[in-house]
């Protein structure tokens, strides 16, 4: 075809936010100068195209589905959701109106709204899906439970009082899953059933109606090979029902006359003509190839079109054509033939010339059916009469997201006028020369140029619009595809390295600090990208606190605090600093050892869909139709580093006065003088509000100690605490990384007495001993650590922590393989035999604890505390 | 002085119950104002929608306080109420209607401090707990009762009989003795009596229990009469009679007990019944199509067609239903009309044609052509729905019968309008000439009506005495039908569209020889007995057996004094002729053309053969 030349016209703008297809059904009919339009919402508007203005708008008790007019009668029928149909009789309308008008005069409203009586409701029925008005039969299809009903109603006149028994007849259709719930109460379907009337050849109910809209008329063959002899002789009107299901079925209206009593049987009455697998749409009626009367004198303007090809659409853009064809031998045959055609369709039109219009969000296209639309295979002209194409080809309108289409009853000469809603609520008209090949310059002369620009204007606004829309689109699809990209990198740069130094790398230091009057122990973990690639949109760094149990609470599992902090815009190279409180809590409790884990994330979803997201609301449907096939888990997951904080990690020592943390800990000069007093004078009650306190003054300090050989320490720390004591060397290793280390080393300390996080008192000696009864080969030197504090569980901590560190020094001196002095080996076991029998002493108080009364827990509680202390005192070496 | 300020409040209800149940009362009476007035409309329906709801909202207030004993019997009353309203409404009973008799069983239970951890059993468990609980007041019996019986029409009209038959048994007190008879069962049902003082019903329990009844042996009657177990039918279709029947109902139980009593042979009673139910004068269809079918199995035909003649009047005439009365009734417990019923009189024409097809097959062709040529207008003229056999038929049918009746012009108007409105269904002539000129003679395939509109036209043609007309439609005929392909032998083609040209095997062959021996005696008549010959022969070939074909083809063979060859087709065909001649199944146009293929005197004529061919043997 030659390319569609179209002029759009700028009607009015209904500048209602349409809020997508789920906000309801937009409609437009066009009569004469009058247009009836509804957007989906609850008014009914009345535009006039002459006078250019709103003459009228109705509203409606919920969205309007459907509007359809009898223009003889001049009754415009409106299907309203979960209500029923209302009536209008359009010339006592226009006649109050313009009596309201009067009365109204000297507002500035030019169309006042006029809520819909009431009575005019001719058909209340909530579950009504669809109607459709042929001659004086109204067709109704409801939903029940389980299945379309389609009914047949004596028409209702608009005024006249209904009478509910003016139903003629009664079938019910195929099974239907109703969309989520009861109608009426629960949201609108997502796709009503469409409902059309086709009429045989040569009836007269057609004149006067919209053409090619709801109610064609077929050709004789076509007719008669779709619906049979019967309704062929009987020239019955045809109901054809395009369901939700894609089910495309078809009702003899003179059949399902059934006598009043008996609903009619769905297996006489119902044929299904086809399965398109996806929601019906649209189903129109075109004429593919020229009228007999035509080709011999022209067709009259008032005469009607005999469609030669039905057409149903899909909601994907699946299509289905049918035509009645000859075979070889002669026998009338229907031709069917399925199509794919750019969806998901909005909504379609057929006009008188074999075109047929759908429009998708993105575009609106035109489809010729017609033969010269065709190419003929000439080798067969057999086979080519009647025949339909073998594919398809739509031509595009350039003009998006159209939401209703009819064509427009004022077609002028030639070409096609189309009367079109577009998503963002413009009427437009969209003049159509399909068939124009005269250059329009040629043409031009000084009188239509302006009106000419003034056309071209509005056409480069409507195409600028549309590149924009598109563009954006593409814009924000390659910004999703260069960011999965990057992802990709850093995935496979953090992964393919598992040890040694990563190109991103987290680092994890604590620190104390004072924060509005206590003192906090902040972990900073610092994220350094290290990598070529720049961490985007879509990274998250991820930091997960895990507190081990409390002492005191036997069964808790600890707590968890996970942090989400976006990375955004990390750049090869530069860094960022995450500062974290880790505690101690409200309550002045830190537990001890704290572990802390951070990940970095990458969230698909997030960069994905972000980029999909639709600008416009009718993109919607189009995503959701297409949903990206997202893994089941939609993040990236790459583990950076893990830190655990334990006793020794957070001891303050503030005897020793260069301490930063020390530093920080005393009060400074900028902080307010009157707090100062304040605390100094509340810190002596503090002190001794507490019952730790009151231990801590009371009871002597618990104590544990550690014997390590001192060979082996010696052995481990050889490098890098060269030139100071053994004492003072362990002592700098088991604070490494404590704050305080610098200190240590400066003062070569071998005992130190610093500060628990709660504030107890806390006390590390390290001292050489010998051991003499272990070996037979004589003293063994060693070297003892021992923990003193008044708090039982800060000791604890304590010596986990070292105990810790000890297991892990001694791992890696086994890999060396040193070996150990000969030992006495009946002592060992007898050490062995008295732990032996510790454990099973704490094992049966444990028991007790968990069995006695109070009186005698306590008891019991008293000696698992001692047998807890002899087993933290061992007479054993670490060698 | 205060007294003097407080005026003193006039006689205020003692409480809320009191209130609520004024509230019933009113709304009970009001429906009823509504239900007199007879004429459906909106307004009507409107208003009773309005009574609904406040029913709806006057139950949800009752319902939204704990359960309390001196509150029930109030509750239990505008539940049933609201169920009685809604069901009557809704034209049937809607799903969720069980759950609002679940709640108030519930409710009951609550009271009795029964429900406790069993809170989840069923319908049939809850009445059970309710019905045997030992702390039942004897003031909460009545609304209990009417509760039930609307339990026993939900169970009713939906076929849940072994519930229902539970429900009476523990409502009868009767569970030892496992009396399955649900008829007794609701028979021996009484509810106890309602006080003075008790909140206003729309209808009590025992009129309910009426209802149920009645729609039950009504069911049970027409089940048994559909089986044929017919003794036991025509007693349940008595209790049914007898019973609370609206006129309606009345008529077709009347008629059905009719049916009944003509299918066990006694007639005589059948039509007292009939008369009885055409007496009680709200329908008259049934009994006149049962009328019919009786005076037919009398042979009674002028009585038959009299009945179909008034039936199909019966049957134009329209009637305003009437609206619903806002109780529920019996018909409200009835399945949907079959159209499979013995009962069911279809529409006009469907009666128009029965009428119509009676009077050909009865040999009263002029009546027949009437009533065919009423049924056609009738049908094209679009008030009506198409019949029982294919609109084709009904044109061929009425052709044929005009023809019998002798008038075969408006016959050639019937079967021109056939194929002139079927013509786009046809192949084009275009191909036909097409395949003539190309010499193929390949005919595309015909549908069966276009061959036997083809046959009725020659045969119309041939009344006239215009034997070229005549010879040139039976020979296309023959045409088109040697070109048909027989249904069964054509493989299921699985298309949905309607296979224009598939028949029946045997109507086929059938057809061939009508035409095969209709256009031989159209050669006879025009002295060409050869070609007659030919055709004869043709048709005894294709329907070895056929006696009118053997006959003509004997005679012909005689005419021509070619007597050894008729001898030896004789001796041939002898063995065929003298079997009886199987029943055909054919439609009825081609039932009626074959008669009049019959030979005058076929059996003399047989018979003078035995006789001369015997003699010729013995010389």
């Amino acid at each position: 075809m030659a390319g569609a030349a179209s002029r759009v016209h700028y009607l009015t703008d209904f500048c209602c936010p349409l809020g997508g297809p789920a906000a309801g059904r937009p409609r437009v009919l066009c009569h004469e100068p009058e247009v009836f339009l509804s957007t989906g919402r609850e008014f009914v508007y009345v535009y006039d195209q002459e006078g250019g203005q709103l003459t009228a708008v109705f509203q409606f008790p919920d969205q309007v589905w459907h509007l359809q007019l009898l223009a003889p009668r001049r009754a415009l029928y409106v299907l309203c959701a979960r209500t029923g149909l209302y009536c209008l009789a359009l010339d006592s309308l226009s006649r109050s109106l313009s009596q309201a008008s009067e009365d109204k005069e000297d507002e500035d409203l030019p169309s006042p709204v006029i809520p819909v009586d009431p009575d005019a409701c001719v058909l209340p029925d909530a579950t009504l899906c669809a109607f459709t008005v042929v001659e004086d039969m109204l067709i109704t299809l409801v939903q029940g439970p389980t299945q379309w009903k389609m009914q047949l109603f004596e028409r209702p006149c608009p005024g006249e009082e209904p009478r509910p028994e003016g139903q003629i007849g009664e079938v019910e259709l195929s099974t239907c899953t109703p969309p989520g719930g009861v109608p009426g109460k629960s949201a609108a379907p997502c796709f009503l059933p469409v409902l059309c009337c086709v009429l045989p050849p040569g009836s007269r109910a057609l004149h006067g109606q919209p053409q090619g809209f709801e109610c064609f008329m077929l050709e004789e063959a076509l007719f008669g090979l779709l619906f049979g002899a019967d309704a062929t002789l009987l020239q019955s009107a045809v109901i054809l029902c395009g369901l939700p299901d894609g089910q495309l079925c078809c009702v003899v209206l003179r059949a399902l006359v059934t006598s009043r009593s008996a609903p009619g049987d769905p297996k006489a009455l119902v044929k299904i003509l086809h399965h398109l697998e996806e929601p019906v749409v649209f189903i129109g009626a075109l004429r593919t190839e020229p009228q007999p009367e035509e080709a011999a004198g022209g067709l009259l303007p008032g005469e009607d079109v005999h469609s030669d090809c039905l057409v149903a659409l899909g909601h994907q853009g699946r299509t289905l054509a049918i035509k009645a064809s000859w075979n070889n031998s002669g026998n009338l045959v229907p031709e069917l033939r399925e199509y794919c055609l750019p969806g998901p369709v909005l909504c379609a039109v057929c006009d008188g010339d074999g075109h047929m219009y759908h429009s998708t969000p993105s575009d609106l296209c035109v489809v010729d059916l017609t033969r010269n639309g065709i190419s003929w295979n000439l080798e067969k002209p057999d086979q080519a009469i009647g025949g339909l194409p073998s594919t398809l080809c739509p031509d595009s309108l350039n003009i998006c997201s159209v939401v209703t289409l009819c064509v427009s009853s004022r077609a002028p000469t030639g070409g096609t006028e189309l009367l079109a809603l577009s998503a963002k609520g413009r009427l437009i008209t969209c003049s159509l020369d399909l068939n124009s090949e005269e250059p329009g310059p040629a043409r031009m002369t000084m009188a239509n140029a302006g009106q000419k620009i003034k056309e071209l204007l509005l056409d480069i606004g409507d195409v600028s619009e549309r590149v924009s829309f598109l563009k954006k689109a593409v814009d924000q699809r390659n910004k999703a595809l260069t960011s999965l990209n990057e992802a990709m990198n850093v995935s496979c740069a953090l992964l393919s390295r598992q040890e040694g130094a990563r190109p991103i790398s987290c680092t994890t230091t604590i620190a104390w600090s004072r924060l509005e009057l206590r003192d906090v122990l902040m972990a900073t973990c610092v994220l350094e990208n290290g990598s070529s690639f720049s961490l985007d949109q879509g990274w998250t760094l991820y930091i997960k606190v895990l507190t081990s149990s409390s002492a005191l609470d036997l069964d808790g599992a600890g707590s968890t605090f996970t942090y989400t902090i976006p990375v955004d815009r990390l750049s090869p190279g530069s860094r960022r600093e995450v500062t974290l409180p880790l505690g101690p809590s409200e309550s002045g409790v830190l537990d001890l050892p704290v572990t802390v884990s951070c990940w970095l994330f990458y969230s698909l979803r997030e960069v994905v869909s972000g980029a999909l997201a639709p600008s416009d609301p009718l993109e919607i449907p189009y995503l959701e139709e297409y949903p990206l096939n997202l893994p089941k888990q939609e993040v990236v997951c790459l583990p950076l580093c893990k830190r655990t904080v334990d006793m020794l990690q957070c001891l303050r020592f503030p005897s020793l006065a260069s301490s930063p943390a020390q530093a920080s800990c005393l009060p400074g000069p900028v902080r307010e003088h009157v707090e100062t007093f304040l605390e100094t004078c509340q810190a002596p009650h503090s002190d001794l509000a507490g019952p730790a306190s009151l231990r801590a003054k009371y009871l002597p300090p618990s104590t544990a100690s550690i014997r390590v050989s001192a060979e082996l320490l010696r052995a481990s720390l050889e490098d890098g605490h060269s030139g100071f004591s053994l004492c003072s060397a362990t002592l700098q290793w088991l604070l490494a990384e404590n704050v305080a280390v610098d200190v240590v080393r400066a003062s070569a300390l071998s005992s130190i007495q610093g500060v628990a996080p709660d504030g107890t008192d806390f006390h590390l000696i390290v001292r050489e001993v010998a051991v003499t009864d272990l070996s037979p080969a004589g003293p063994i030197q060693a070297v003892e650590i021992q923990v003193e504090s008044s708090s039982l569980a800060d000791m604890c901590r304590a010596h986990h922590a070292i105990i810790r560190r000890m297991q892990t020094m001694i791992t890696e001196q086994a890999a060396h393989g040193s070996s150990p002095p000969d030992l006495r080996m009946q002592y060992l076991h007898q050490i062995h035999a008295n732990h032996q029998a510790l454990l099973r002493e704490v094992q049966t108080l444990r028991d007790q604890l968990c069995t006695e009364d109070e009186v005698s827990s306590y008891t019991a509680a008293q000696k698992l505390l001692q047998v807890y202390k002899q087993l933290r005192n061992p007479s054993l070496v670490l060698l | 002085m205060s007294h003097l300020i407080i005026p003193a409040v006039p006689k205020a209800p003692a409480s809320c119950l009191d209130l609520w149940r004024q509230k019933n009362d009113r709304l009970v009476h009001q429906a009823r104002q509504l239900a007199r007035d007879t004429s459906p409309s909106l307004r009507r329906q409107r208003l009773a929608q309005d009574i609904l709801e406040k029913f709806r909202g006057l139950l949800h207030t009752l319902q939204g306080l704990p359960a309390a004993v001196p509150a029930l019997p109030l509750e239990l009353t505008v539940t049933c109420n609201f169920i009685i309203l809604r069901a009557s409404l809704a034209q049937g009973f809607p799903e969720d209607l069980t759950q609002d008799i679940q709640r108030s069983l519930e409710r009951v239970l609550e009271t009795q401090n029964q429900l406790g951890p069993k809170l989840e059993q069923g319908l049939k468990e809850l009445w059970n707990s309710v019905l045997h609980s030992s702390s039942l007041l004897p003031e909460l019996l009545p609304a209990l009762h009417c509760l039930a019986s609307l339990q026993a029409a939900l169970w009713l009209s939906t076929d849940h009989l072994g519930d229902l038959a539970l429900l009476l048994q523990t409502l009868n007190g009767s569970q030892t003795e496992a009396s399955e008879n649900l008829l007794l069962l609701l028979k021996s049902w009484s509810s106890p009596a309602e006080m003075s003082d008790a909140p206003l019903t729309l209808q009590n329990a025992s009129a309910l229990r009426d209802v149920v009844l009645t729609a039950f042996a009504y069911r049970q009657g027409f089940q048994e009469l559909i089986t044929g177990n017919l003794p036991s039918a025509l007693s349940s279709l008595h209790e049914a009679a007898s019973g609370l029947c609206p006129q309606p109902m009345l008529v077709q139980v009347y008629t059905a007990l009719g049916t009944c009593l003509r299918k066990m042979g006694s007639p005589q009673k059948a039509l007292l019944y009939l008369t009885a139910a055409l007496k009680v004068g709200t329908t008259w269809a049934p009994p006149l199509l049962e009328a019919s079918r009786l005076y037919r199995q009398l042979g009674d035909t002028s009585a038959e067609l009299e009945s179909l003649k008034l039936l199909a009047e019966a049957l134009s005439a329209t009637h305003n239903p009437e609206a619903p009365k806002l109780l529920i009734e019996v018909d409200l417990l009835l399945p949907q009309p079959d159209p499979a019923s013995p009962l069911h009189c279809g529409t006009q024409s469907q009666a128009k044609y029965l009428l119509a097809s009676r009077c050909l097959q009865a040999g009263r062709a002029e009546e027949a052509a009437e009533h065919y040529l009423d049924l056609l207008a009738l049908l094209l003229d679009g008030s009506e729905p198409r019949v029982g056999p294919c609109m084709p038929e009904l044109f061929l049918e009425a052709a044929a019968a005009l023809i019998q009746a002798g008038r075969p012009q408006d016959a050639l108007t019937v079967c021109e309008e056939l194929l002139s409105r079927t013509s786009s269904l046809l192949p084009k002539m275009s191909w036909l000439q097409e395949n003539v000129r190309k010499g193929t003679r390949k005919l595309p395939h015909c549908p069966l009506w276009v061959s036997a509109t083809h046959l009725l036209q020659g045969q119309a043609w041939s009344q006239l005495k215009a034997p070229k007309e005549a010879l040139s439609e039976f020979s296309q005929c023959l045409e088109l039908l040697f070109q048909a392909v027989p249904k069964d032998k054509e493989q299921g083609s699985g298309s949905t569209y309607e296979d224009l040209y598939s028949c029946s095997d045997v109507a086929l062959q059938q057809l061939r020889v009508a035409a095969l021996i209709s256009r031989g005696l159209e050669w006879v008549s025009s002295s060409q007995d050869t070609k007659a010959l030919n055709d004869f022969l043709l048709s005894v070939q294709i329907c070895p057996g056929n006696r009118d074909g053997s006959v003509y083809l004997l005679q012909t063979l005689k005419r021509l004094d070619r007597k050894n060859e008729a001898t030896a087709f004789w001796r041939e065909a002898q063995t065929h002729l003298l079997k009886e001649e199987a029943a055909w199944s054919v439609p009825l146009y081609l039932e009626t053309y074959l008669s009049w293929l019959h030979p005058p005197n076929c059996e003399t004529l047989l018979e003078e053969f035995q006789t001369s061919l015997l003699e010729s043997h013995d010389l």
